[in-house]
């Protein structure tokens, strides 16, 4: 009790950094706003769905690359989110404690690779692997930069996962033996359940590193501001919000429109990422 | 206490008041002569380290517009817009001229691809001819390669093919930015066309001549210094006008025998 009135250091210390992490969100969300403001009150909502960008001819449509960030996100989820968790449970319930560290080790060497690295990874082996296999006229597209993601987004998968099914305890495994209860059903039943929350975390966390990655997807994608066509076809060169802002922002003047406009992309890239958390923790709350 | 913390001060402020860095940023058909010359530089300069960092001829001018580097390099000239901006704060010297050469992979250089007009290299980027077959090469679809809008080898190439700097390239197939970029990419593929400065040419990416009223013309210095090759440009470091004086000495070492010397052995045409 004394700790809670007392002006001790260490309360004082927790209460400043909670705030600066707090602030920051305003801070970051109030950058987007005020610098893409100007951007908006230009040209309005219906950027959002126009589908072409001229800078120079004054065209922002913001919809090709809506589009292939989504496409983008959609493959990495799909190819990092059964092998993560498939990883995870084979490291966490058939793996020897020493074997489930090495694992470990390894998913976390491969959480800090720098993201360049991953993209040089991907141009220089993915690519020509793609163009000749699919004989594309090039290796850059959507599939290239979802097959990248998804490397890159696989630790976070496995390595959280891995740690809910650690978490889920001993007496839960062991009434689910006394029951009778084999291993597929003691995995479906109660390891995946119990454990669900914190793979939807790391699933959570995942997306918001894929979402945000620019250097990789860069590389990769082509940075060709088109709508696929058709909508499904992922193996054109296509564009993504990000690699959009990396491609334009060093030579966008500060305060210009264009400059504007590419924190509009910034202020999607937001929503988009706070959205699905809101939309996750709905999940969450409603089941 | 006191002692320490006037050592402790000193130790860092003495490494920065001895050494100058200089920042040079913007296009990188100019970074080779820039870097090969700031490293020249810097031994006989140990004092003044010249960083160097490419984006762009746009991104040099936009560094120099708003202060954030201390010389630009461009390989375009300076639009009106951004003369504008800029407010005569910078100073515009011509260090070389280039050749914007029209290259193509190698594969479709042996096919017979030697020589194109501007006409169906305009046709190409429009997108009205999409197959080597249409040109006499190979039946294989075009791979065509823009460039960022920012480049200056963008700007040089659209002028003089499609007829403004900023015109759209409807038949491109992909977007690159740095030369590097570009030459990775037309060497990785058996299909490609794009534009890389005539020093950037190998055996995997090949210049094709460039035929004005009949004639073929090689990208080369030799068509550049008479005149006779329609994509030619001159390349620029911008300095600012409140430099200081390492970086004036720098820009004169860059047009001094020495400086034009390695101009020279990058690939490009020399001024003086």
């Amino acid at each position: 009790m004394a700790w809670h009135h007392s002006l001790h250091p260490l309360k004082l210390f927790i209460g400043l950094g909670c705030f600066i992490a707090a602030l920051s969100i305003f801070i970051l969300l109030g950058f987007l706003i005020q610098s893409s403001l100007p951007f908006w009150q230009a040209f309005g909502i219906t950027s959002l769905w126009g589908k072409e960008w001229y800078p120079y001819e004054s065209l922002y449509g913001f919809l090709p690359a809506i589009v292939g960030t989504i496409w983008a996100l959609i493959i990495a989820m799909l190819i990092a989110v059964p092998c993560g968790v498939s990883a995870a449970i084979v490291s966490s319930e058939i793996l020897s404690p020493a074997w489930r560290n090495m694992a470990r080790i390894g998913m976390e060497v491969l959480a800090g690779i720098p993201s360049v690295v991953y993209g040089l990874i991907g141009l220089w082996v993915l690519l020509p692997f793609l163009q000749h296999s699919l004989d594309l006229l090039t290796g850059h597209n959507l599939l290239a930069s979802g097959i990248i993601l998804s490397l890159m987004i696989l630790p976070t998968i496995m390595v959280m996962s891995q740690d809910a099914l650690q978490a889920v305890s001993a007496e839960q495994r062991e009434s689910a033996m006394n029951l009778g209860l084999n291993e597929n059903q003691c995995l479906y039943r109660v390891l995946l359940p119990q454990a669900w929350s914190g793979i939807r975390s790391g699933m959570l966390l995942a997306l918001g590193r894929a979402l945000g990655e620019t250097m990789a997807v860069m590389l990769v994608v082509g940075s060709m501001d088109r709508l696929p066509q058709p909508f499904y076809n992922i193996l054109e060169p296509a564009q993504t919000l990000t690699s959009r802002i990396g491609r334009e922002m060093g030579e966008a003047a500060f305060g210009s429109l264009h400059f504007s406009a590419l924190m509009g992309c910034g202020l999607i890239l937001a929503i988009i990422a706070m959205a699905l958390s809101l939309f996750a923790y709905q999940k969450q709350a409603t089941s | 206490m006191k002692h320490v913390l006037f050592a402790a001060s000193l130790l860092f402020a003495l490494p920065l008041q001895a050494a100058e860095n200089i920042s040079a940023v913007g296009s990188t058909t100019v970074l080779p002569v820039i870097s090969q010359a700031a490293t020249v530089f810097h031994a006989a300069h140990p004092d003044v380290n010249i960083l160097v960092s490419g984006g762009g001829s746009g991104v040099g001018v936009a560094a120099m517009i708003q202060g954030t580097a201390q010389l630009g390099m461009a390989s375009r000239d300076i639009s009106p817009e951004e003369n504008v901006k800029l407010k005569g704060k910078i100073e515009n010297i011509v260090i070389a001229s280039d050749a914007v050469a029209v290259v193509v992979s190698k594969a479709v250089y042996l096919s017979g691809i030697h020589a194109l007009s501007l006409a169906h290299i305009a046709d190409i980027y429009r997108g009205k001819i999409r197959n080597w077959k249409e040109l006499g090469g190979a039946d294989s679809r075009i791979l065509v390669i823009d460039k960022e809008a920012s480049r200056g080898t963008r700007h040089v190439f659209a002028k003089a093919v499609l007829g403004s700097a900023h015109a759209r390239a409807a038949g491109a197939s992909i977007i690159s930015g740095s030369n590097n970029e570009e030459q990775s990419i037309v060497s990785r593929s058996n299909h490609a066309i794009g534009m890389l400065s005539n020093a950037w040419l190998n055996d995997q990416v090949r210049g094709v001549d460039v035929i004005v009223d009949g004639k073929a013309i090689a990208p080369t210095i030799e068509h550049v210094r008479d005149g006779s090759y329609p994509i030619a440009r001159s390349l620029h470091v911008l300095l600012p006008k409140n430099a200081s004086k390492n970086t004036r000495d720098f820009v004169h070492f860059l047009l001094s025998h020495d400086g034009q010397a390695i101009v020279k052995k990058v690939g490009y045409l020399p001024v003086r």
